[in-house]
């Protein structure tokens, strides 16, 4: 009988130790979100009493947040900046990437605009403020009203990288949101406007650009040929351990659900080696 | 009862221990304010010490995330002041005259049914509204621009007039309850003389009630400015958040950032380990609105300290 | 002629009164019709027989025996579509590499239109989102999305400008096996859905399911309550011990001046600048949680409704008649004694005033708790885990909700919804808090 008793606590103590270890933090950039949220949700589905919490603040916030150890996975949909990366060192934090799936950035108008591509040059004139009018390039005379995202993301920086490159000044007059589907709402509003968005964000309500005449697409992205493509990331510090929530996670932008979540969602996964 | 002179003693050191700790709780919450200011100036300094402040208050170049960056802060500074500014232009007459008429022509039930409804739309969150302006307004505005006479080009829906529109009406509450207590306060005897004169309910109201409660509207219109100018989800949603000066100055058809949306929207990137000049110029704006808003609330004690004084005579 | 002229002057004035209070009314109505009606949207609407599968297989509601004769009807009815859809594929493979090349950009997104509608072809390995193993659940949307089937949206461009045309699908695919499918769809649609009134009164309480794409705000609403409680449990304490100080025990000088000068200055500092404070003081500094968390939040929200209960504390305490107080002096109650057994009391329903507007003041607040306690997804939080565990609250999630998410246009009937509850709770702490104003005065009167 005592036997019975001790066994059952500590049953009950083991169950709410496992219980106190099945929380993971996930933060970070509003491109990887939604294929975080879904991950999330997946496995929190078949793994009932887990609880993931995804918050969207930005590539930045992200490393920042893995930086100070507020979370478990930082989302990034850029590289590590070297300032952060000599912070995470400073800091005794290792951080390891795991790519999670592939990305054609597009550049995005509203769908009554009769512009069917751009050169990589003329969208960075028009970022620059070099080109105001549509009608510059081939679409009717309406003022350019150019979106981008705020500083803090790392499409921004993705952008930054490939188009604009690093000396150029985005125009005074360009309007910033916070988030992919912040560019999105905007450009699906105004008449003029262009932006640039995850994939996962581009819906009927907005057109995308061909860039250097390619479109954007999954094969186009795997053969190296849409100008604007890159990594999406999840960050930890250090290694998971094998058995960890963290590596089952991970593990999943590998496994076949995975892949397809990737895929419904608009990126291109990881093509199978 | 008389008491023993040992019971005496303790009980005097029980009421004064009781005022002790009475006074300590309360210095803790009123000191919550120095706390404020203290960490948001101590992380604020930093940028000055680094950067300097005639760059973040003159240039209108903000490049943040450039190498090297740019702190111009000028061009947000004058967002702020410009929306704020329309924002209270738009509500001051609207609540003075809404006021007017709930403290002299609206009958009493009328009144006493309004003051509740007046609360009401002061108590919507700020949240609703921002989504109001961003699934109405704002396609309303960009679409007006078709409609009205040419030279208004209204190439973005979301621009200082969407902000202003929105902020006038979250600001109006406040100005209408604040002003129509001043004016009741100004007193019947006051009304009454006026009235035997001969002179009209306008006259009146324009000539002498006015100018006795000009003290308590000035409040309001302080009051409206704070909240206009604190005001973050709306400005955030609503109002483009371009860095720029608008041509012209006055153009408020124009897309414009206010230093509430760049802390709320900017704060990500911040990095407190790096020391980075981002994330202190975030804390010197914060620096920068609460100093405007102490100096607002300075303004309005001095006024009412005025105020008092004269009424006493002095 | 110039007393015309004041007479004129003076209807005027009592016009322009009338249409400032009328256009504030209007506006208050023309802010809040929408969000009502399109939030009661949320909790009742024609919903459809895909509604019904979902909370079966999500939530585990329902009549499965009931359900289960409805699908045999609704699948007959469906069938057409599917196999027309199946047909077409082999169809497809047979044709000449011209025609199929100009063929396919269409059948894919006929296809997938279908599968967005009906939700997934029987027999196909079931999708990985959760949003995609139904159809649509809403009558509405299904007209929607139907419609996105049957017209092709194409852009007429020209110099005048561009127009958005129409364009019926049916011609280009006619005399093909995929024919029955629009026919079918112009038809049957009700036959397919079975749309009827739902009432889904759970919505306020359930989990959200991929990303809000079905389920409920349960999380967010309880994340809203726990944050508005916190706070008032931090500021309620403090905002009645300050009151009753500046009250009863505080002697006028330049301290006590200089305290309520503070009180008043806190009033006035902007919500984010909260936000500010919180994440450097009580996340970085305090550490009082390792990130975001309830508790750092409901700190945050406290000093930012303190001064209000401060004020209405104070106020309610002084509108307490002196008699009280002389009475129970004069009885040879303590300072303190008074205080609490008199003063209080009486002063209650006033403070209660205060507390109930604050906390309507902390629930509809924003900016102070996007970087100290909320989150975009998450469970419902348990008690036990309030201390370092972040939440999504109605407020901070109808912002994301609007502009972040990835199908904004998807959901428009839950952001309606999110803000009505919210506008809701926000409303209802404030009519109580009229109505005990008012039973206030009416005691005090005699």
């Amino acid at each position: 009988m005592r036997q019975n008793v001790l066994m059952s606590v500590v049953l009950g103590i083991s169950v709410m130790a496992a219980h106190a270890q099945d929380k993971l933090v996930m933060d970070g950039s509003t491109t990887v979100g939604p294929i975080a949220k879904a991950f999330a949700e997946t496995y929190m589905r078949q793994n009932p009493g887990v609880n993931i919490t995804v918050s969207e603040s930005g590539s930045g916030n992200g490393a920042k947040a893995l930086l100070n150890g507020t979370c478990d996975i930082a989302n990034l949909s850029r590289h590590l900046k070297e300032s952060e990366k000599k912070a995470m060192s400073e800091k005794g934090v290792r951080p390891v990437a795991h790519v999670v799936a592939f990305d054609a950035l597009p550049v995005i108008v509203h769908p009554s605009n009769r512009v069917k591509g751009l050169t990589l040059d003329q969208i960075r004139d028009i970022y620059t403020g070099k080109i105001t009018n549509w009608k510059e390039v081939g679409g009717g005379d309406q003022r350019i009203v150019v979106i981008s995202r705020d500083t803090n993301s790392g499409t921004f920086e993705t952008f930054k990288e490939l188009v604009l490159g690093n000396d150029s000044k985005i125009v005074a007059s360009a309007e910033y949101t916070g988030s992919n589907g912040g560019v999105r709402q905007r450009v699906q509003m105004t008449k003029g406007a262009i932006g640039y968005a995850g994939p996962g964000f581009v819906d009927r309500s907005v057109k995308a650009l061909e860039v250097n005449g390619v479109v954007p697409s999954a094969e186009s992205v795997i053969a190296k040929q849409y100008p604007i493509s890159r990594e999406l990331f999840m960050f930890t510090n250090g290694e998971p351990a094998a058995d960890s929530l963290a590596a089952k996670l991970l593990g999943m932008s590998r496994s076949e659900k995975g892949r397809e979540i990737i895929e419904e969602i608009g990126y291109v996964p990881v093509p199978e080696k | 009862m008389l008491l023993s002179p040992g019971a005496r003693l303790r009980r005097r050191l029980a009421e004064l221990a009781g005022r002790g700790v009475l006074c300590g709780v309360t210095s803790v919450a009123a000191l919550a304010v120095l706390a404020i200011i203290f960490f948001i100036a101590g992380d604020a300094v930093p940028f000055f010490k680094q950067t300097g402040a005639s760059e973040f208050f003159l240039s209108p170049e903000w490049y943040p995330a450039h190498q090297p960056p740019r702190f111009g802060a000028a061009a947000i500074f004058a967002g702020s002041a410009l929306v704020t500014a329309a924002a209270v232009l738009l509500a001051v007459p609207l609540g003075l005259f809404a006021a007017l008429c709930m403290s002299d022509v609206l009958p009493f039930g009328v009144r006493q049914i309004l003051k509740p409804v007046i609360e009401m739309l002061a108590a919507i969150p700020s949240v609703v509204y921002g989504f109001f302006a961003l699934t109405v307004v704002a396609p309303l505005m960009q679409n007006a621009g078709s409609w009205l006479p040419g030279q208004f080009e209204i190439a973005s829906g979301v621009n200082a007039l969407t902000a202003s529109l929105i902020l006038g009406v979250m600001a109006l509450p406040t100005i209408v309850s604040v002003s129509e207590d001043a004016l009741q306060a100004a007193g019947r005897e006051l009304r009454e003389g006026s009235y035997a004169l001969g002179a009209t309910r306008a006259e009146t109201l324009f000539k002498v009630v006015i100018p006795a409660s000009v003290s308590g509207l000035f409040s309001a219109v302080l009051l409206g400015v704070m909240r206009a100018m604190g005001e973050t989800m709306v400005v955030w949603m609503a109002s483009g958040n371009a860095a720029q000066i608008p041509q012209p100055w006055y153009n408020l058809l124009q897309p414009v950032r206010t230093l509430t949306a760049t802390i709320a929207g900017d704060m990500g990137e911040a990095d407190q380990m790096t020391g980075s000049a981002h994330y202190h110029v975030l804390f010197a704006m914060g620096l920068c609105l609460l100093l405007v808003s102490f100096a607002c609330n300075l303004a309005g004690e001095w006024i009412v300290a005025r105020q008092r004084k004269r009424l006493r005579g002095g | 002629m110039r007393l015309k002229l004041r007479k004129l002057m003076d209807h005027a004035l009592t016009a322009g009164g009338y249409l400032a209070i009328g256009g504030m009314a209007l506006f208050l109505l023309w802010v809040l019709v929408p969000v009502f009606s399109k939030g009661f949207g949320a909790y009742v609407f024609r919903g459809t027989v895909e509604h019904q599968r979902m909370m079966l297989g999500e939530f585990g509601r329902g009549d499965l025996d009931r359900l289960r004769a409805e699908l045999a009807e609704v699948w007959r009815a469906r069938e057409p579509v599917y196999q027309a859809v199946a047909a077409f594929e082999r169809e497809l493979d047979a044709m000449p590499a011209a025609r199929r090349k100009a063929l396919k950009p269409a059948f894919r997104e006929v296809r997938e239109g279908v599968s967005v509608l009906l939700g997934p072809e029987p027999g196909v390995p079931l999708p990985a989102l959760t949003r995609r193993l139904y159809g649509q659940t809403r009558w509405e949307k299904a007209r929607e999305k139907a419609d996105d089937i049957l017209f092709e949206e194409t852009w007429e461009y020209s110099d005048a400008g561009s127009r958005r045309v129409l364009v019926p699908r049916a011609p280009q695919f006619e005399g093909t096996a995929l024919a029955p499918v629009f026919t079918c769809l112009e038809r049957d649609l009700a036959a397919m859905l079975r749309p009827r009134i739902t009432v889904y009164p759970r919505f306020l309480t359930d989990r959200s399911i991929d990303a809000h794409f079905f389920g409920g705000i349960g999380p967010e609403v309880l994340g809203t309550l726990y944050l508005s409680l916190g706070a008032m449990l931090v500021a309620v304490p403090l905002g009645i011990v300050a009151a009753v100080y500046f009250q009863e025990y505080a002697k006028e000088g330049p301290g006590v001046a200089f305290l309520r000068s503070c009180v008043n200055t806190l009033a006035g500092v902007p919500s984010v600048v909260f936000g500010l404070f919180g994440l450097a003081f009580f996340i970085n500094t305090l550490r009082v949680s390792p990130g975001k968390s309830v508790l750092a939040g409901a700190l945050t929200l406290a000093l930012l409704v303190l001064p209000t209960v401060i004020r209405a504390s104070e106020e309610a305490i002084a509108a307490v008649p002196r008699a009280f107080k002389e009475g129970a002096m004069a009885l040879g109650a303590g300072r303190f004694r008074t205080v609490a057994t008199v003063i209080l009391p009486a002063a209650l329903p006033g403070i209660l005033t205060g507390i109930v507007i604050s906390m309507g003041r902390a629930a509809g607040e924003t900016a102070p708790i996007i970087f100290t306690a909320a989150v975009s997804i998450g469970q419902m939080v348990n008690p036990s885990e309030v201390l370092s565990q972040p939440t999504p609250a109605l407020s901070w999630n109808l912002y994301n909700l609007c502009t972040e998410h990835e199908a904004v246009e998807e959901l428009r009937h839950v952001q309606f919804g999110m803000a009505a509850t919210l506008v809701l709770i926000v409303l209802a702490l404030n009519l109580a808090a009229i109505l005990l104003r008012a039973r206030v005065a009416r005691r005090l009167k005699g």
